[in-house]
């Protein structure tokens, strides 16, 4: 919770109020559901996908049966995609704030002021665009006749065409520009309150511009950060049309996993499990990191 | 209270949205069952598969108003009407996906009374097959097969089998379709079993054969495959015929389409009338339309898929009736068969897949 | 507002700078390729083949496509109006009131960013089916404001933390009324974290696939369906004719409103 702000407001039923809408919409909208999702997770899948009735609930449960699921995707080879996709999630995130922090320093504190609402259309319109035509697009950049072989090749900087698509970094390259809004925006959010006078304090008082950049510029904005590495960490990790496309569907992520249970597979009860699990996990991590935060008594989001 | 406002104003628009939600539910509800004229027609159907020229007529002829929405794949189609709340009338599914929505409940039977032109029409070697005996729940409509575009101008050794997939000089030169049933077909018609093997060990070498291939393989690609083999990016691609047909036609000296000898799949999207059907006697009027020859040939001139429709066939550019990449010799569709729905061994090979994937 | 000695120096501003019109051109690269290719001949879309009109001409022609861009946009503006306002008021609550629940709120807005697409989909349309309401487009707004709020409520609870409320206490003290309060002080400090959280939500809505090809019903095909049903039989650069058209009117919207906001007075920064 925020660590200043003098004392406690009455609490009244201000914040049941405005939290009402969202109980409403999700628990309505996605709890129920998500619960029926769950009970699917404990059942088996029928011969011809769906699923199979349960005939006995009694031995469903006493055998274990219901866990089925649930042990399956403790097989190496599912624990091997869940490492690849979150080391892939955790590239894409530092990536993004790399490149998302200058950026968004230069929107929100020195462009001009009259400009910031057009430079964030900027940011964002590109995205307002088809994702399946825009990674078409970076196929066509990156193919080996593709744009950037060839402006690279009639640079004299290379002789042979770079073998770009259809590899690890076109994945990773896709991933980050798909993402990049979801870091960017947040960044602004926070950055565009950023109280300058504090900075000047700091360096008055001799701090060095990298020193008070860390010390003051960073923790000021740190909950932008959080949000931003949230909102781009957790969906990065359940992508996987980026890397069928740009990495030639070499490879398999939970996301593929996932999707190929409630398609081609028809095993919905194995992806719901898995789907399931990947939600232990991403909340596991928010929760440590919460406690954490908490008892360093930093700033959290939860 | 300062935010009760708001927040009574965000619980008016959800209580609005709500209602404008639930509103069709009533009519969803009173099936009725008494095949009147109602005016309507809802369509679920894979993009591209009906000209706009020939839904304008039909609803001109018979003043029942069309509506088109559209699917990318047969399992999104049985989620939809799985759910029981869609509202379509006539879908499309591929042949083992007609199966699929027989077993479920979500096809009905058909009137043949109603059908005439089907025993008039159509191809008794289309008609009559395993997803569905006698037809009783569908009306062919458009098919073809999966095959091999190859690189003319890249490739000088002849191509006629499944082989070059497989041939380690090929390396980094070959798209496969992104989809494990048709991945598993060439695997294991390449090894002269019929693609829908249910031998667990004779599967399980089909799968280190793919796993194999996987180190000669550029990219797996069920989208895109035509352009990319039109590009010059890959020499082989593994494809359907559509697609692929168009990319022949557009640079026929440089590419070509081939049924290997070892054999292949054929699909085969039928008409179907769902269980939920609202609008029964307009489906029945709008498969009657479609069947006639004239209207037929129409629908393949422009989408380029194959007709089952024999009386069609005069009718329809004769450009298109001669390439052997829609319209395939019956020599070749002997050499075909349509893919079943492998029950438990799904999930085997499904395993098999993300292996290889993963690997 | 004049900065004062924390200016960055000007290399820095120009270093700064220079990094942000290469990202710029990074996120504006594939944009650049798409509108271009809409104007290739031939419907092979990976070599240009020269100039042609064809494709809009087509685009024109071609009703189902008109329609579903008709339903994208309609379904991403109620989505972003709803999931604007529901999700900045949770962020209210959370950032400014400890209540019983808070936890248990914060828990609820994070699971439909962590659930994978498919499975929210999948669990809404089970949903609709065990409740007997119709597919509609109605239902696609619906999945729209489930996986979309909570990214609204994130962005602006991030913005709201270390907010001071001395400025909302004064103004309640000099006997303002709490929605003059809200309007004048609350409102005007969140604002761009507002503005944030509704560009998401559009962005995730006017490109949204997956759970709309769940929940879609008769009538309500939007421009990301109808995309990814083309694939079978390929993608026409009739997709890049409609996603240029698109961006032109966007674009000119921009700068119009743009034009408009500078009109009255300039309102800086308001830190």
């Amino acid at each position: 919770m925020t660590g200043t702000g003098g004392e406690e407001r009455p609490r009244g039923r201000a914040p049941y109020l405005l939290a009402l809408p969202t109980w409403v919409i999700l628990g309505v909208f996605f709890l129920v559901p998500l619960v029926l999702v769950l009970v699917v997770s404990f059942a088996e899948r029928g011969t011809y996908g769906g699923i199979k009735p349960i005939e006995n609930l009694t031995t469903h449960i006493t055998s274990g049966a219901f866990l089925g699921n649930y042990l399956r995707s403790f097989d190496p080879l599912y624990l091997k995609i869940f490492w690849r996709s979150l080391w892939l999630a955790v590239v894409t995130t530092l990536a993004c704030l790399v490149i998302s922090y200058p950026i968004a320093y230069w929107i929100a504190v020195l462009a001009p002021a009259r400009f910031k609402n057009l430079l964030l259309g900027l940011v964002v319109v590109p995205f307002w665009t088809s994702f399946l035509i825009r990674t078409y697009a970076w196929m066509l950049i990156l193919r080996s006749e593709g744009l950037v072989n060839t402006v690279l090749t009639s640079l004299g900087l290379i002789s042979q065409p770079l073998d770009l698509l259809y590899h690890e970094p076109a994945v990773l390259l896709g991933l980050i520009y798909g993402e990049l809004p979801f870091m960017i925006l947040p960044l602004y959010a926070s950055l565009e309150k950023l109280d300058l006078s504090l900075i000047d304090a700091a360096q008055d008082l001799g701090a060095s511009p990298v020193a008070s950049f860390f010390r003051v510029t960073v923790p000021m904005t740190m909950p932008g950060i959080l949000a931003g590495v949230v909102l781009v960490f957790i969906p990065s990790l359940g992508q996987f049309v980026v890397s069928d496309l740009l990495g030639g569907a070499k490879s398999v992520l939970v996301g593929n996993l996932i999707q190929n249970q409630f398609s081609v597979a028809r095993n919905k009860p194995f992806g719901a499990a898995l789907a399931f699990e990947l939600m232990a996990v991403v909340l596991l991590l928010l929760l440590l990191y919460a406690y954490h935060a908490r008892k360093s008594g930093k700033e959290t989001l939860l | 209270m300062k935010h009760r406002a708001l927040a009574a104003l965000a619980l008016a628009s959800l209580a609005l949205l709500a209602s404008a939600c639930s509103r069709p539910a009533p009519t969803a509800d009173s099936a009725p069952a008494a095949p009147a004229a109602t005016g309507k027609l809802n369509l679920y159907i894979w993009s591209a598969y009906l000209p706009q020229d020939v839904i304008d007529d039909f609803t001109k002829r018979t003043g029942i108003a069309v509506n088109v929405d559209l699917y990318d794949s047969n399992e999104a189609l049985l989620e939809k009407l799985q759910s029981g709340v869609a509202g379509y009338d006539l879908v499309f599914p591929s042949d083992y996906m007609v199966r699929t929505l027989i077993t479920e409940k979500l096809i009905q039977p058909l009137d043949h009374g109603q059908l005439p032109l089907l025993a008039k029409h159509y191809d008794p070697r289309l008609l009559d097959q395993k997803f569905d005996p006698k037809n009783r729940h569908s009306v062919p409509y458009v098919w073809g097969t999966t095959g091999l575009g190859w690189n003319k101008a890249k490739v000088t050794a002849t191509v006629d089998s499944w082989s070059v997939l497989f041939d380690p000089a090929n390396k980094g030169r070959i798209l496969m379709l992104d989809d494990m049933r048709e991945a598993f077909a060439v695997a294991l018609k390449s090894m002269g079993k019929s693609l829908n093997e249910r031998d667990p060990a004779v599967l399980a070498q089909a799968a280190e054969k793919l796993k194999a291939q996987k180190k000669l393989v550029k990219t797996y690609n069920s989208g895109d495959f035509a352009n990319i083999l039109a590009a010059g990016d890959v020499d082989f691609a593994h494809g359907y015929n559509g697609q692929i047909a168009e990319a022949v036609a557009a640079a026929p000296d440089t590419l070509a389409y081939i049924l290997p000898k070892e054999g292949g799949t054929i699909w085969l999207d039928s008409v179907c009338l769902t269980t939920a059907a609202q609008n029964v006697a307009s489906a029945y009027a709008f498969l009657n339309f479609i069947m006639e020859p004239e209207i037929n040939a129409r629908i393949v001139n422009g989408t380029h898929y194959a007709s089952a429709n024999l009386a069609a066939k005069p009718l329809i550019d004769p450009k298109i009736t001669a390439d052997p990449a829609i319209y395939p010799s019956d020599e070749v569709i002997d050499r075909c068969e349509f893919l079943e729905d492998l029950g438990e061994l799904t999930t085997k090979l499904d395993e098999y897949w993300t292996e290889i994937k993963a690997e | 507002m004049k900065l004062r000695g924390s200016e960055p120096r000007s290399w820095e501003r120009r270093l700064l700078g220079a990094h942000s019109v290469l990202v710029f051109l990074f996120l504006w690269a594939p944009i650049l390729v798409l509108v271009a290719f809409s104007f290739n001949r031939g419907k092979q879309t990976a070599v240009w083949q020269g100039f042609t009109l064809d494709w809009y001409e087509k685009l024109l022609a071609n009703e189902q496509l008109l329609a579903a861009v008709k339903n994208s946009l309609i379904a991403a503006t109620l989505t972003t109006v709803v999931a604007t306002v529901v999700g900045t008021l949770v962020a209210l609550a959370l950032g400014r009131y400890r209540f019983r629940g808070s936890g248990f709120t914060q828990v609820l807005l994070y699971l439909p960013i962590i659930l994978p697409e498919i499975v929210i989909g999948a669990a809404l349309v089970t949903f609709f089916g065990v409740v007997g309401w119709r597919l509609s487009l109605g239902t696609v707004v619906l999945g729209h404001i489930v996986f979309s709020t909570s990214y609204v409520a994130i962005v602006v609870r991030a913005r709201l933390s270390g907010f001071d409320r001395s400025l909302e206490e004064a103004a309640l003290d000099l006997g303002a009324r709490p929605l003059e309060v809200f309007r004048r002080v609350t409102l005007p400090l969140i604002r761009p974290g507002i503005l944030a959280g509704a560009l998401l939500v559009f962005t995730l809505s006017i490109d949204d696939y997956v759970v709309t090809s769940f929940v879609a019903g008769v009538g309500a095909t939007t421009l990301p369906i109808q995309i990814y049903s083309m694939l079978k039989v390929g993608v026409t650069p009739e997709v890049n004719a409609v996603s240029t058209l698109l961006l032109l009117v966007t674009i000119v919207l921009i700068v119009a409103a743009q034009r408009l906001q500078q009109k009255p007075t300039g309102t800086g920064r308001s830190s």
